[in-house]
C-alpha cells in the first residue's frame, strides 16, 4: 500500500492531522488541569471590569477605573499612533537619504552609506535604550528649558508644544467630508445619475457651506505655562515617545533608503537614456521619469518595512512608553487570566498586519508595475 | 557643462552645492562634537571612578574597569574561566567554518559536539560545580542563543518551506498556518507568549527554564523568516530541474538534497544574510523577558554607585559589539555571494 505516492500521501497527512490533534487534546488537558490546580479563573467578563492600570501617557483618555475594553483600546491606540508617525516620517526621511546615496556628491552619498550601515547592523532596542539613556544628559532641567519657538519648551522633562485645539459639532463635520467627497466625485457621480456635473458641484458647495455653519467651530489655542515644577497645557512630548519615536524613526530610514536605492537602480537603464536623449538634467530625469516608477515597484518590500514597524513598536516597553503589548502584559500580570490575554495580544497584532498586508496588497494591484 | 572630478562633484551643480552645504553641517554640528566626546576628551584606562565623574568627555575606564561584568553578567566571579572558554570555542569554530576547506560532513558533527561541551562548560556536570541557567548570562549567553536560534532554525526553516510547496493540502495548510502566524507577530509577544503559556501548557515536570523557553520561541521565530527566504529560491528553480531528477528515478528526498536545495540555497544567499543579520539582532530582545544577555549585564553594570553611570559608553560598546558580529557576517555574506557566482 504504501508503495503508491496517493496512498503514501494520503498516510502521511492522516499521521500528521492525528499528531497535531493528540498534541492540541495533551496541551488543553494539561492547561485544564494547571488552571485548576492554580486556580487562575478563566472567562472574559473580566473585561467589563474596571481595570485599575495606570497608562503613564496615551492619545485617548484613561484613567484607572475605566474597564479592561477601555485599556485595551488605549493601547492599540498608542500602537496605531506611534507606528504611524514612525511609517510617515521615516519614508520621507528614507526617500531623501536613499536619493542622497545615489547623489554623485561624496558627502551625501558617504552619509547615507554610513547611515544605513549603523541601521543594518544595530539592533534597534540598543538604539532605543542609548537614545533613552542620553536624553537626561543632553537636555536642561525643566525650570532652564530651552525655547526653540516661542511657545515651544525644550527640556529633560519632555518637549511642550502649543495645542490648536478645533472642536466642532459633528453633524457640521458630517456635512463638510460629505460636500468634499461629493466634490471629489462629482464627475463619477454624474455618468452614474445623470444629471448634470454642475448640479453635483452645486450640491457640494451647498454641503459644505451648511457643513461650515452647522459645525458651529471653535478654534483654541493652549500655550504650555510653567507651573513650577513642569510645563501643563498644549502637546507635550514625553521623553518616552520622543525617544520611541525619534530612535524607530532613524532606525526604519535606514531600511526605507536602501529600498528606495534598489528600486530606483532597478529601473531599466533604456529610461535615463530615453530622458538624456530629451535632453532633461540628471534631476529632471529622477523627478519626471525615474522616481514616479520607482514607487510603484517598491510597493512589496515597503509593505514588508512598514509591518516591521508595527512590530518594532512593542520595543517600546524598554523605554517604558505604555504600548498595546506593554498595557496587556500589565493587564495579564494584575489579572492572571493569561490564556485570554494572550489570544488578545496575538489577535490584535495578528489583525493590524494583515490589515496592512491586504491594503498594500490592494495598493499594489492598483497602481503596481510588476514587470517588464 | 557642470565641472568633473572631486570639487565638480561637491560644488559643480547648484543641486550638489546644496547638498555640501547640507551635509557638511550635518557632520559639522553633529559628527566633530561627537568625536571630541568619545575620542579627544576622553578618559580610557584610569580605574578611579573620580576621573569619570571629572571628565568631559566620554568615560571609556568604566567599560574598562566593569569589562568582566559586561561580558560574563552575573557568573559566579571564581568560575569565569568556563564561559570565557565557552565563548572562545563557539568564536573560534565560527572562524573556521569561515574557511570553504572546512565544509565537509564532518564540520556538523563538530559543531554538533562542541555545542554540547559549552552547555556543559556553561551549566556544569562531569565533574565541573552546577550553575543554573539563571546565573548565565553576558557574552555567551547572546552567542548561544543566536547559534543555536539560526542553526536549528534553518534546517526547520528548510523542512516547512518544503512543506508549504508539497502538493498534500493537509501538510500545507499547516505549514501556511505556522509560517503567516509567526511572520505576522512581532518577536517580543511571541517571546511573552513562551514566558507566560508554556508554564500553563506543560506539567511541572517538563517546564523548561527561562533559557529554554526563550530558545525555542526564537527558533521557532527563525525557522519561519528561513522559511519564507527558502521558498523564495524554491520558486525559482525551473520545472526542467524536477524532470531531469524524475528521469534519473531519484526519489523526493534524493531530488531535495542533491538537485533542488543546493541551487535555491545558491541563489537566495543575500536574503538569507539578511534574515540571519536580523535574527543575530533579535537576540537581544530577550532581555524584556528576563533573561541576562548582554544589555542586561549592562544594565547591571551601571547600578554600581561608585560610579556616575555612563549609560552612553556602556550602550555604545555593547552596540559595537554587536555592529561587529554583524558587520564581520555581512562581510562573510558577501564573500559566499561572489563565491557563489564564480562557481557557475
Amino acid at each position: 500500500m504504501f508503495r503508491d505516492a496517493r496512498h503514501r500521501g494520503i498516510a502521511i497527512q492522516l499521521g500528521l492531522l492525528i499528531a497535531i490533534f493528540i498534541a492540541a487534546a495533551l496541551l488543553v488537558s494539561t492547561a485544564v488541569s494547571n488552571l485548576e490546580t492554580r486556580g487562575i479563573p478563566v472567562g472574559i467578563d473580566f473585561l467589563g471590569m474596571p481595570s485599575e492600570i495606570v497608562i503613564s501617557e496615551s492619545v485617548l483618555a484613561h484613567d484607572p477605573g475605566d474597564s479592561h475594553y477601555r485599556s485595551i483600546l488605549v493601547g492599540i491606540a498608542n500602537t496605531l499612533f506611534v507606528s504611524t508617525l514612525v511609517i510617515i516620517l521615516s519614508t520621507v526621511c528614507g526617500l531623501v537619504i536613499g536619493l542622497a546615496r545615489l547623489s554623485e556628491n561624496p558627502l551625501a552619498s558617504i552619509t547615507s552609506k554610513c547611515w544605513v550601515e549603523l541601521a543594518r547592523n544595530f539592533p534597534p532596542i540598543v538604539i532605543l535604550i542609548f537614545l533613552y539613556s542620553i536624553w537626561w544628559k543632553v537636555f536642561p532641567p525643566v525650570d532652564q528649558a530651552w525655547e526653540l519657538l516661542p511657545g515651544t519648551y525644550l527640556s529633560m522633562r519632555g518637549l511642550n508644544c502649543p495645542e490648536i485645539a478645533l472642536s466642532f459639532s459633528p453633524v457640521g463635520a458630517l456635512g463638510v467630508v460629505i460636500g468634499l467627497v461629493v466634490w471629489a466625485l462629482h464627475r463619477r457621480l454624474a455618468a452614474r445619475i445623470r444629471l448634470a456635473p454642475r448640479f453635483w458641484k452645486l450640491l457640494s458647495i451647498g454641503l459644505l457651506v451648511g457643513g461650515v455653519v452647522l459645525a458651529d467651530t471653535h478654534l483654541t489655542l493652549e500655550v504650555p505655562q510653567f507651573t513650577g515644577s513642569n510645563y501643563s497645557g498644549g502637546i507635550e512630548l514625553s521623553p518616552e515617545l520622543s525617544t520611541i519615536l525619534l530612535g524607530l524613526t532613524l532606525y526604519t530610514t535606514g531600511f526605507i533608503a536602501e529600498i528606495i536605492r534598489g528600486g530606483v537602480l532597478s529601473i531599466n537603464k533604456g529610461q535615463w537614456e530615453a530622458g538624456r536623449a530629451l535632453g532633461l538634467s540628471r534631476g529632471k530625469i529622477l523627478r519626471f521619469i525615474v522616481i514616479p516608477q520607482t514607487l510603484r515597484v517598491i510597493v512589496p518590500p515597503l509593505n514588508s518595512q512598514y509591518i516591521n514597524v508595527v512590530k518594532n513598536s512593542t520595543l517600546a516597553i524598554a523605554v517604558g512608553y505604555p504600548d498595546f503589548l506593554a498595557v496587556m502584559n500589565t493587564m495579564i500580570s494584575k489579572t492572571s487570566h493569561s490564556i485570554e490575554g494572550v489570544l488578545i495580544i496575538l489577535g490584535v497584532y495578528l489583525v493590524i498586519n494583515l490589515s496592512l498586508s491586504t491594503l498594500a496588497n490592494w495598493y499594489n494591484r492598483r497602481v503596481g508595475l510588476t514587470g517588464g | 557643462m557642470p565641472a568633473s572630478g572631486l570639487l565638480g562633484s561637491l560644488v559643480g551643480t547648484p543641486m550638489n552645492s546644496a547638498l555640501t552645504l547640507v551635509f557638511a553641517c550635518i557632520i559639522l554640528f553633529s559628527v566633530l562634537p561627537a568625536f571630541r566626546w568619545a575620542v579627544l576628551d576622553a578618559v580610557w584606562l584610569d580605574p578611579d571612578p573620580a576621573s569619570c565623574r571629572a571628565a568631559s568627555g566620554a568615560c571609556w575606564n568604566f567599560v574598562y574597569a566593569k569589562l568582566g561584568q559586561l561580558i560574563f553578567g552575573i557568573y559566579p566571579h571564581e568560575l569565569r574561566w568556563r564561559p570565557f572558554l565557552a565563548c572562545a570555542l563557539i568564536v573560534a569554530l565560527l572562524a573556521w567554518s569561515v574557511w570553504p576547506a572546512s565544509w565537509r560532513r564532518r564540520l556538523a558533527w563538530i559543531w554538533l559536539g562542541s555545542l554540547i561541551c559549552v552547555f556543559l562548560l556553561m551549566g556544569g556536570g562531569f565533574g565541573l560545580t552546577p550553575v543554573p541557567s539563571s546565573l548565565w548570562g553576558g557574552l555567551p549567553v547572546t552567542l548561544i542563543l543566536t547559534v543555536v536560534a539560526i542553526g536549528l532554525g534553518f534546517p526547520l526553516g528548510i523542512l516547512l518551506a518544503l512543506g508549504r510547496r508539497s502538493k498534500l493540502p493537509a501538510l500545507r495548510m499547516s505549514c501556511v498556518v505556522f509560517i503567516e502566524g509567526v511572520r505576522g507577530l512581532p518577536l517580543l509577544s511571541i517571546l511573552f507568549v513562551a514566558s507566560i503559556m508554556l508554564p500553563l501548557f506543560l506539567p511541572e515536570s517538563l517546564l523548561p527554564d527561562k533559557f529554554v523557553r526563550a530558545l525555542v520561541a526564537l527558533t521557532l521565530f527563525a525557522s519561519a523568516y528561513f522559511a519564507e527566504v527558502v521558498r523564495g529560491g524554491l520558486q525559482a528553480i525551473p520545472k526542467g530541474q524536477y524532470e531531469a531528477a524524475a528521469a534519473l528515478a531519484l526519489p523526493y528526498w534524493n531530488t531535495q538534497r542533491r538537485v533542488i536545495l543546493p541551487q535555491a540555497i545558491r541563489i537566495v544567499i543575500p536574503a538569507l544574510a539578511n534574515t540571519v543579520i536580523v535574527m543575530i539582532k533579535n537576540t537581544s530582545l530577550v532581555l524584556v523577558v528576563g533573561l541576562f544577555d548582554i544589555i542586561s549585564s549592562g544594565k547591571a553594570a551601571l547600578a554600581d554607585p561608585a560610579w556616575p553611570s555612563p549609560a552612553a559608553e556602556t550602550f555604545l560598546f555593547i552596540g559595537g559589539v554587536f555592529f561587529s558580529i554583524c558587520f564581520s557576517f555581512s562581510r562573510f555574506a558577501d564573500f559566499l555571494e561572489a563565491r557563489s557566482k564564480t562557481n557557475h
